[in-house]
């Protein structure tokens, strides 16, 4: 049974593109939210295997909406997607709990490699 | 930005990004080119928030922007809306990664403002366009980056908003 998987990205393409990435992978997107209360208001229905957050959004950022899932939801396992890697935002992610960062543009092997850290971790 | 760093370091910086992250995004290959676009242009633009004063725009035919689109998507077909939503997101990349730049050479954290596109050429108010860089994708489409800079004494940001000082 593939492992289920929630885009959280205020762009549509990083969806679409995640989708077909994850294509016989083993992981399928099963829900897209377009910013992080959607996210916040879905994630109890989905219960997702693991979580793409991206942490630039408009409204409630990644990083907010990723440690008001697990202080919620402690077990979840949310993968940090950006572009920006300044360290200090590595700190952030790391020090509220996302299992794996991946670096804005990723391919179909960074993808699957942050997604497994992050479940396995 | 203008200010923080030298502008020969700046440019080699700006084009450094353009290239990797076109290559890495599409696998389009860009090399510095002398043409400035001029088939069914397109422009996507940044603004930065927090941190530096200047803005960021990127030119090119459409048929780049489209290709850049059909690659990102994997689909051959694409619609206008693909191709708008596609060259936002390529641009929000690359300047997530200019800034990431930014911040290692002057340890400023930039924030910059959700991309605009527009059919067409758009330069940003009360701003002057500092350097240009032009590239070529060898299949005779090219693209510029713009570096814009505000107008002494304007004191408005591209959209309205005060810029950040140094």
């Amino acid at each position: 049974m593939a492992k289920r998987v929630m885009v959280v990205d205020d762009s549509r393409i990083q969806e679409v593109q995640i989708r077909k990435m994850l294509e016989g992978s083993g992981y399928e997107v099963v829900c897209y939210c377009r910013n992080g209360e959607e996210a916040l208001a879905q994630y109890d229905d989905v219960r997702p295997d693991v979580v793409t957050m991206d942490i630039i959004m408009p409204g409630m950022d990644g990083l907010e909406t990723a440690q008001a899932i697990l202080e919620e939801y402690p077990e979840a396992k949310i993968v940090m997607v950006s572009s920006l890697a300044y360290d200090d935002t590595f700190e952030e992610a790391n020090a509220i709990g996302a299992k794996a960062f991946l670096d804005k543009p990723f391919d179909e092997e960074k993808l699957l490699a942050a997604l497994d850290q992050a479940l396995s971790g | 930005m203008d200010k923080a760093i030298p502008e020969e370091k700046l440019r080699e910086d700006l084009d450094r990004i353009v290239r990797e992250v076109t290559q890495a995004s599409a696998g389009i290959a860009l090399t510095r080119g002398e043409a400035a676009p001029g088939n069914h242009i397109c422009t996507v633009h940044i603004g930065f928030r927090q941190g530096f004063r200047s803005s960021l725009s990127m030119r090119a035919d459409a048929a780049l922007f489209a290709r850049l689109a059909q690659s990102m998507l994997q689909e051959e077909h694409i619609t206008a809306q693909d191709l708008e939503d596609v060259a936002k997101e390529y641009f929000n990349v690359l300047c997530g990664h200019i800034a990431t730049a930014l911040y290692k050479a002057t340890h400023i954290s930039a924030r910059f403002s959700v991309p605009s596109f527009h059919w067409g050429s758009y330069s940003p108010k009360n701003h002057a366009e500092q350097f240009i860089i032009r590239y070529s994708s060898g299949r005779n489409e090219a693209a510029e980056l713009v570096h814009h800079v505000p107008v002494p004494g304007a004191g408005e940001g591209s959209d309205g908003t005060q810029s950040a000082q140094f």
